[in-house]
């Protein structure tokens, strides 16, 4: 796949709640070439401050206007610079990266997607590419959780994607009080519901991914989970963004995945989760203004 | 020199002898953060590049250190990295090929845990097509045998020049740490041991904590610094080894653009790597040979050679007396 390294404007910026942003982009070049589940680093403006891209999955991509569309939550000083910037600017952009979602084979399956927090952003365009699809799966269900009501995307924004969800906010503020594994545990555990996933996209902090893996791993669902990890890089070279693989290799004890080139979709069967140190989930934000 | 405004005049001569090593230009990838070339191959033209170093490369496949394994800290990034690596024969079989196919000298970044291991990488790439150079590296912060062990001890520091030198009649860059008291101590055992060329620096150690969870941000909890919060520092070393050596220096340190580059050379240091500005832009290498070329032409110096080392730190008092005594009034 053929990396791009591409000036993108900024059609629009709009926040959709307190501290998510939808950001528009003009990307001709990488809209042509993007799959559902990649993403793309982002240079957020020129010089040293904040040094380093900043990694953005696809939330929706618009081939034919030749347009993407990233969404964000602000969430340190990369994003918050971001969100300051308006209509008109220029961004650059390396992408697509990453190997994207696989879509399911059989349409006709039962889907559950799983989104935590900002993690909604590339299922998005997943579950638009899936419902439009020739035979839309006659299932699907999409549970979607935060911490508080403030860090979900409006209910009715969430209604446009055409399917039921679930909502679950950590503080009960909004939909099923708790986890949002715990509700979709729940749901498929009850038998009036008769919902049993045989496909699982996920995208999420690790500590909502480690039990989406538990469960499909469990029940024998193919998973697909969007991961991940501090970037350096995104291309491969600087091997920071490294998860620990469920595979050792020959002579070592324990191997390391790449998030940027061997994700950032992975199955559950795939990461030795009881290997990520506590480091790897950091606390929800660094802001301090 | 005549002055000559006219701007279809010769492109200035940016070609470059280290020792035994001729580079087309100055500018080089630093070890790590290039991978192995073919990651940047849509995003810039390699063939431009004076030379490509390669991910540092260990005799066994090293799995590296558990993430997290960087952080960003103002004007810099921290690595714990741990030279995660594919081993020499994934290297020879797997990467150098496609190295080969280009026009750039490549040069191989060794790493080893003992003196054995760095002697039998250096006999292992001995005589191998393709490679044009060997770095020997002798300063890396997050690892706890072999690396900056060596590279803080000068008398270490040439055993391990010493064996490998032994073993290959490759060009030699041996790549100092800026974690010693004395830079320049450990550059001359570099150079008595047959080192043809020093390059400086490899990463400032370092850390970074969390107050929220109270935790260290790396893994490894120390790990190496780059970027341009070190580039002030590796200006520093770069001075103290040109004048500590007689054989050429590569200056490596936070270098993003070229008036970062020229700085270096300014300073004496005949060439430049260029590290973690290629994660934040794939394509700065040739901006940076072409800006060297732009800066020598402006200010009509015909060949790169002739601004190396120019630094003046002589003292110039322009209004002592005497020159005021010459103002006409």
């Amino acid at each position: 796949m053929e990396k791009i390294l591409e000036t993108a404007r900024i059609i629009c910026l709009d926040s959709l709640a307190p501290t998510i942003v939808r950001l528009r982009l003009e990307s001709p070049a990488i809209s042509a070439a993007a799959q559902a589940g990649q993403f793309v680093m982002l240079k957020v403006r020129e010089g040293i401050d904040p040094l380093l891209r900043r990694p953005f999955s696809f939330h929706r991509i618009h081939p034919d206007k030749g347009e993407i569309e990233i969404l964000f939550r602000i969430a340190g000083r990369g994003t918050l610079a971001l969100s300051r910037l308006a209509p008109g600017d220029r961004v650059s952009l390396i992408g697509p990266l990453g190997k994207g979602f696989e879509l399911p084979l059989d349409r006709t399956t039962p889907i559950a997607f799983i989104a935590g927090g900002i993690g909604i952003a590339p299922l998005g365009e997943l579950i638009a590419q899936i419902l439009s699809g020739p035979a839309p799966p006659q299932k699907a269900h999409l549970f979607y959780g935060a911490r508080s009501a403030s860090e979900l995307l409006p209910a009715n924004t969430v209604a446009e994607l055409g399917l039921p969800v679930h909502f679950a906010t950590d503080d009960g503020s909004f939909g099923y009080n708790g986890r949002v594994t715990k509700l979709f545990e729940e749901f498929t555990a009850c038998a009036e519901e008769d919902f049993r996933p045989a496909e699982i996209y996920s995208c999420g902090p690790l500590a909502m991914q480690y039990h989406v893996a538990k469960w499909a791993l469990a029940n024998d669902a193919l998973s697909q989970l969007s991961l991940e990890s501090l970037m350096g890089c995104g291309i491969g070279a600087c091997l920071g963004c490294a998860l620990p693989s469920a595979d050792s290799g020959p002579g070592h004890d324990l191997r390391f995945v790449h998030v940027c080139e061997d994700g950032p979709i992975f199955s559950a069967g795939s990461i030795k989760w009881n290997q990520i140190l506590i480091q790897q989930s950091p606390p929800p934000t660094y802001l301090f203004s | 020199m005549e002055s000559n405004p006219d701007p279809t005049v010769a492109a200035p001569n940016l070609s470059v002898q280290l020792g035994p090593l001729h580079l087309k230009n100055p500018v080089m990838t630093a070890s790590g953060t290039f991978g192995y070339g073919e990651e940047y191959a849509s995003l810039t033209d390699l063939g431009r590049l004076g030379a490509l170093v390669v991910k540092g490369i260990s005799l066994e496949p090293r799995a590296g250190n558990p993430p997290p394994r960087i952080v960003e800290t103002p004007a810099g990034m921290i690595n714990a990295i741990g030279l995660e690596n594919v081993g020499v024969e994934v290297f020879l079989r797997a990467k150098l090929p496609y190295l080969r196919g280009l026009e750039v000298p490549v040069i191989a970044n060794i790493f080893g845990n003992t003196i054995e291991e760095y002697a039998g990488l250096a006999e292992r790439l001995d005589g191998v097509p393709g490679l044009s150079a060997l770095e020997i590296n002798v300063s890396c912060p997050n690892v706890k045998k072999g690396g900056m062990v060596f590279g803080t001890d000068p008398a270490m520091t040439a055993k391990v020049v010493e064996a490998v030198r032994r073993k290959t009649s490759l060009p030699l860059i041996t790549k100092l740490t800026p974690n010693v008291t004395s830079i320049a101590e450990i550059a001359r055992a570099a150079e008595g041991a047959g080192s043809d060329i020093l390059s400086c620096i490899n990463t400032v150690a370092a850390m970074a904590v969390d107050v929220f969870s109270k935790r260290p941000r790396l893994a490894n909890i120390f790990g190496g610094l780059s970027g341009p919060a070190v580039r002030p520092i590796a200006l520093r070393c770069v001075f103290e080894v040109t004048r500590a050596v007689q054989c050429p220096v590569i200056g490596i340190g936070g270098i993003t653009s070229a008036a970062d580059a020229l700085e270096f050379m300014l300073i004496g240091a005949r060439a430049v790597q260029v590290g973690t500005a290629n994660f934040v832009d794939p394509s700065v290498t040739g901006e940076i040979i072409e800006g060297i070329g732009l800066f020598l032409k402006s200010e009509k110096i015909t060949a790169l050679s002739d601004f190396i080392g120019t630094l003046d730190t002589s003292c110039l008092f322009p209004f002592a007396e005497d020159a005021c005594n010459s103002i006409e009034i």
